[in-house]
């Protein structure tokens, strides 16, 4: 049995902050400076306004001229969602934070702790002590719709029954009469929704009715999802595993740019890697963020090393650039480590043999690749008949082994 | 990806040809212009001969297509 906690248009609210006012009007929130011109979370008035998230900034203006654009957040953003899901996991929900505002857990484990489903509810309720709304069924997905249904105190409870099938059943019964734009709800489905509307097919249950072969066929992958999510299924959850925090923050007493805030981060990286916590081990990615001057919003970027470091050069050397992209001077500096690697114990031999130590970096920059774009990241063209006829039968596609 | 896969593989496609046998529209494009076509024949000791005629075409939004039609099946396929 899933739980499903939602904070709606939480990255808007926490961008408004005390200028809470506005979101009675119509706002949204403003796009990320050097990325794509779209609106983020949009106020309820301006969604009255047929304004929806990742519409064309100039598309939202021309539909409602007033419309308020509020810088957004991040950094608040990410601060505020870490402290309620470190409170959310202090019930022992293991929880996968599908994203800011979002979070999922399976309640079997938390029923006798606390006393059935109403207990579970109530524990998470009083440990975030923020305003969300539940939403409790089977499925992931299930759970999230119900979360969107529910009010402040009351929740949607899509009541699990003995058996699988009937389970399964009655969750694909409460799905029916639902909107296929709640299947925006899977980042790998934010675009169906518009096709399927005006290919007619409103609800989710008219989806669930198609054959999952004639769902492939025109959608590929993503029909066969929305095919399973309709029909009540959904994968498994994955929970986020225990992280510690570790973070250093600098506040700069005067806004700064350039030389200022490398000079900053230099000194953030020392602090960073002196930390007890971090018991020898290297650093494998790390979270650097600002606070902008001028109520300018935050400034966050998630940075990956190709390899797990624990040498302040080669980690400066990676950050700095970074900075570059701020769009404001700042007020505030911060550096979290995001995920640490092994201990620091890769120790180079004194001398490299030059084609050894090329084809690790090649296995390396594979493996990185793989990690990132699916085991098709790599492949080689295979010659087998390479003087046939029939140009289907010279060579083959097969997976790069370094 | 599961394992191995074929480059080059064909395609079906819709190919209007006229008495001759020459195409002239591909995949409802007109052929502005044939530029070769060749023959290919193997296979012709087994039960499952290979019988390919085979057309490059120019079409009229300037596209250049290999095409081919399965002489033992008649159908028309694309190849690149």
């Amino acid at each position: 049995m899933i739980v499903c906690v939602l904070f709606p248009r939480f990255e808007l609210t926490v961008a408004a902050r005390e200028r809470d006012g506005l979101l009675k009007f119509p706002a949204a929130l403003a796009p990320e400076p050097g990325e794509s011109q779209q609106v983020g979370q949009v106020s309820l008035s301006a969604e009255a306004f047929g304004i929806h998230p990742g519409m064309a900034l100039g598309e939202a203006l021309a539909r409602c001229p007033r419309l308020v654009l509020i810088p957004p957040d991040p950094v608040g953003v990410a601060d505020l969602w870490e402290r309620l899901l470190v409170r959310l996991e202090s019930i022992g929900a293991a929880v996968e934070p599908e994203r800011p505002g979002l979070g999922c857990f399976e309640a079997r484990g938390l029923l006798r702790l606390h006393g059935g489903v109403d207990g579970v509810l109530t524990a998470a309720r009083r440990a975030l002590r923020a305003p969300a709304r539940y939403g409790v069924a089977p499925s992931r997905f299930a759970a999230v719709v119900a979360a969107t249904r529910a009010r402040v105190r009351r929740p949607v409870v899509v009541v699990g029954s003995a058996s699988r099938a009937a389970e399964r059943e009655r969750v694909r019964t409460f799905l029916t009469p639902m909107s296929v734009k709640l299947l925006r709800a899977a980042p790998e489905l934010v675009d169906l929704p518009e096709t399927l509307e005006r290919l007619g097919i409103a609800t989710l249950g008219e989806l669930a009715a198609f054959p999952a072969t004639t769902l492939a066929d025109r959608f590929g992958k993503a029909g066969l999802l929305a095919h399973q999510l309709a029909s009540g299924g959904d994968a498994a959850l994955r929970p986020r595993p225990a992280s510690e925090l570790v973070r250093e923050s600098l506040e700069l007493p005067e806004a700064a740019t350039g030389p200022a805030l490398d000079h900053a981060l230099e000194l953030l990286i020392d602090r960073l890697l002196a930390r007890p916590e971090r018991r020898g081990r290297a650093v494998r990615s790390v979270v650097i963020s600002a606070v902008l001057v001028e109520r300018g919003g935050g400034w966050r970027q998630q940075v990956t090393f190709r390899e797990a470091l624990a040498d302040p050069t080669r980690m400066r050397l990676a950050l700095a650039p970074r900075l570059q992209s701020l769009p404001a001077p700042a007020e505030e500096l911060r550096l979290a480590v995001d995920r640490f690697g092994p201990p620091a114990d890769d120790q180079r031999p004194l001398l490299e043999d030059p084609a050894a130590a090329r084809m690790a970096r090649l296995r390396e920059a594979i493996r990185q690749a793989r990690v990132t774009a699916g085991p098709d990241a790599a492949l080689r063209v295979l010659e087998v008949d390479p003087g046939s006829r029939f140009p289907e039968r010279r060579a083959l596609l097969a997976p790069f082994e370094g | 990806m599961a394992g191995p896969r074929r480059l080059a593989l064909t395609r079906r496609v819709s190919v209007t040809a006229a008495g001759d046998g020459i195409p002239r529209v591909v995949d409802g494009r007109d052929v502005a212009a044939v530029r070769e076509s060749w023959l290919v024949e193997d296979r012709w000791w087994t039960d499952r001969p290979l019988s390919r005629h085979y057309w490059e075409v120019v079409t009229v939004c300037g596209r250049d297509e290999v095409v081919f039609c399965d002489l033992t099946s008649g159908r028309w396929w694309r190849q690149r």
